[in-house]
């Protein structure tokens, strides 16, 4: 009898839970469409390739260097698009900082004699960014225009010396075009992935995961704090409800939902937005699940620690902006400094992306542990929260 | 009053030297309370002396800072599963969920007291018919007018008929025709033996229990029947007396039954004595002696309002009832009850 009493009554609460969210549909809507409503636009009007950044190159009048914007083009300095050459350096740093070029390229007067002398010769490379990544993304630019002056350098020295062959007898020498003697490697990218997903397509996948989390940590969260709000915790306390009850009624509400959730959310990637769907169909549930299952022991957690609904809110959206910057969702893990990546392996959701991007897209879990990671957090947090909560339904 | 307990019941509610602080402040100090088996027992005081919190202890949502409370032969903190669903309980506050119809909140309370499927189908009709809230079942909780919901939050509560129900002001904003449904139906589950704890904000509801707690400042300053705390407010019945002639009651303080009395005008004056019914031939009697006759004579019966006016300025002023002056029973009597309600 007290096991169907049992059963009655985390019904009761699935029932109760499912009704109220279903009454509340436009919350569901802006919850699982808006992301995805996000993702397309970013999908459609994002080019995939960063803009050539605009140069302006200063050359020193003695120099006898070409001042026309041309010849520089002509380094094919992937990336970057020389607009103007000058000799007058300060005008140039002047329309830096009016935002007229990204940068600005301070060629040496004589770099062949200051290598000759055996020193390197200075190529400064002047910008005006506060956009870190936009800053790293200079630099990596700046060693690739040396680069490409210094391959110059070597076609001039190797056009110079095969001429030189050539007026000693060396013939065979004289064969090898400069640019190969200058640059005897090119490199040729071969990708061993089975596919080559879009944008929307790569971060469709992510965008499930990150969804999935938020969803269940926000609706489970706001369940309680509006119980607790309203008196229905203080009613439990009067009834027979235990919090097991409770926290299994919840999490299987919760679930059910998340997964129904999550069901669509899949057809729209696959059917909609062309995501391949490599992996198996039950390996990616299971993901779900886990994930699911973990997200909603989250949100126990910030029910049970906040006092009021506004702070559930604000917990919320902090895990939701943790898990955009160190889930890999934008920026790899492995950018972080370590303590920081143990951080980030602690969000349900850090998981929850790799392994269905690997399932989706590779067909493969490239890293089996994670779903033993997801069941270890969703335990953990399942059970600090059921603590919390069965304390809280003890007398005050 | 509807019929007083038999010494033979058993306790259901047992306070003994409670006290609960919040932040150092008692809200409940030293209090000593027992609810027999099948009683009405109300809670009466003033905003802030301690309602809530005594009945929030009972149920076992607050612990006690001193003393034990024992309900049901169990400490609310060590309740069994089987002991909590013997109590119903209807907090202040509506706290069921606006998005669920009547029908589904009634329903889902009915399921947290573990009635299945079929058994709560027929006490959710059951109990709906009973508070005329059948025809809005299919009504989402967060439609429902102040009333509707007091008597859905009572309906969630006594849906899985408890053998003891503690409501919380169930009858606070509603009409005074489901008014006295709420008690009728008090009443009627008294019959079947489930003990009632209510706590009121009308006075006048005293009489509808057996006997009566009126709380002051957080400390219990009178309980027992409501004749008990009437005859205790004014040190015993009241006779009212007006005199043919001009009458000076000073004669009347020697004569044996009749030193309570006090002078209300130049021919009329109120006796307080153990039982009026006897008293009153003894009173004409006696004024006779002295040569007066009496033009009326009846018993005055005051309200609850009077009583419990009387009964908390006289905890306040730390004065005993017997040899104090009875307030006028009569004042204030024409007044409409919602005002004396509303005031008290």
């Amino acid at each position: 009898m007290g096991l169907v009493k049992l059963i009655v009554r985390i019904l009761a609460i699935v029932g109760k839970e499912v009704v109220e969210v279903m009454r509340r549909p436009g919350a569901i809507l802006s919850l699982v469409l808006g992301p995805f409503l996000i993702l397309a636009v970013f999908g459609l009007g994002y080019q995939g390739i960063k803009r050539d950044l605009t140069a302006i190159v200063v050359v020193d009048p003695a120099s006898k260097l070409p001042t026309d914007a041309a010849s520089y083009q002509g380094l094919d300095v992937r990336g970057i698009t020389v607009i103007d050459v000058t000799t007058d350096a300060g005008s140039a740093e002047q329309r830096l900082r009016a935002d007229q070029a990204d940068v600005v390229i301070e060629v040496p007067a004589d770099p062949l004699s200051t290598i000759e002398s055996g020193k390197q010769a200075e190529l400064r490379v002047i910008t005006d960014i506060t956009d870190p990544v936009l800053a790293n993304y200079t630099s990596f630019m700046a060693e690739t225009i040396s680069s490409a002056l210094n391959r110059e350098i070597y076609r001039i020295a190797a056009e110079q010396g095969e001429q030189y062959a050539v007026n000693i007898g060396g013939k065979d020498l004289s064969k090898v075009p400069p640019e190969v003697v200058a640059s005897p490697t090119t490199p040729v990218v071969v990708n061993l992935a089975p596919v080559q997903p879009s944008i929307v397509g790569f971060y469709g996948v992510a965008a499930l995961a990150l969804v999935l989390q938020h969803l269940a940590v926000t609706l489970i969260a706001l369940s309680i704090v509006r119980e607790r709000a309203s008196g229905a915790i203080d009613r439990f306390r009067s009834s027979p409800m235990r919090a097991t009850e409770l926290v299994i009624g919840k999490v299987l509400a919760f679930g059910l939902l998340g997964a129904a959730i999550a069901a669509i959310s899949v057809w729209l990637l696959v059917s909609l937005l062309g995501v391949p769907m490599l992996g198996s169909p039950a390996v990616i549930a299971l993901v779900i699940v886990l994930v699911l299952v973990a997200s909603l022991g989250l949100g126990l957690l910030i029910s049970v620690v906040s006092d009021s609904e506004r702070q559930a809110v604000q917990l919320a959206l902090l895990t939701l902006l943790a898990s955009m910057f160190f889930s890999g969702f934008v920026l790899h893990i492995e950018e972080f400094q370590p303590a920081v990546q143990v951080a980030a392996y602690l969000l349900p959701v850090t998981h929850g992306i790799s392994l269905l991007q690997g399932e989706f897209l590779s067909g493969t879990l490239a890293h089996p542990w994670q779903l033993v990671a997801l069941v270890g957090i969703a335990g953990s947090l399942l059970l600090v929260s059921w603590t919390l909560l069965w304390r809280e339904l003890r007398p005050e | 009053m509807k019929g007083g307990p038999t010494i033979e019941q058993p306790v259901a509610v047992r306070m003994a030297g409670v006290t609960r602080r919040f932040d150092g402040t008692a809200a409940v100090s030293g209090l000593d309370l027992e609810v027999l088996r099948g009683e009405v027992v109300g809670v009466i005081g003033p905003s802030g002396s301690g309602k809530t919190t005594t009945i929030r202890m009972i149920t076992g949502s607050l612990a006690p800072t001193a003393g034990t409370v024992e309900v049901l032969g169990e400490r609310p903190n060590a309740f069994k599963r089987r002991t909590r669903e013997r109590m119903g309980y209807m907090p202040q506050l509506f706290s069921l969920y606006p998005d669920l119809s009547v029908g589904e909140n009634v329903d889902y309370a009915a399921a947290l007291y573990g009635l299945v499927a079929w058994r709560r189908w027929r006490r959710r009709r059951a109990i709906l018919q009973l508070l005329s809230l059948w025809d809005v079942r299919g009504r989402r909780a967060s439609q429902l007018s102040g009333g509707m919901k007091r008597r859905l939050e009572l309906a969630a509560a006594m849906v899985h008929e408890p053998d003891l129900l503690i409501l919380d002001e169930p009858t606070a904003g509603i009409d005074p025709m489901l008014r006295r449904t709420v008690w009728d139906e008090i009443h009627r589950l008294k019959d079947r033996g489930v003990t009632s704890l209510v706590t009121t904000q009308y006075v006048t509801e005293a009489e509808e229990c057996d006997r009566v707690a009126l709380l002051s400042e957080g400390r219990l300053i009178a309980y027992g029947t409501p004749d008990e705390l009437r005859r205790s407010a004014l040190g015993g019945e009241v006779v009212e007396v007006t005199m043919q002639t001009l009458f000076d009651v000073a004669t009347l303080r020697q004569t044996t039954g009749f030193e309570q009395v006090r002078q209300t005008g130049p021919r009329s004056f109120q006796l307080v004595v153990d039982d009026a019914g006897t008293a009153t031939p003894d009173a004409i009697q006696a004024m006779a002696e002295r040569g007066a006759e009496v033009e009326s004579i009846r018993e005055l019966r005051p309200t609850f309002e009077d009583v419990f006016t009387a009964l908390v300025d006289r905890s306040r002023s730390g004065v005993g009832a017997p040899g104090a002056a009875p307030p006028d029973p009569g004042a204030d009597n024409d007044s409409p009850p919602e005002d004396r309600e509303a005031a008290a």
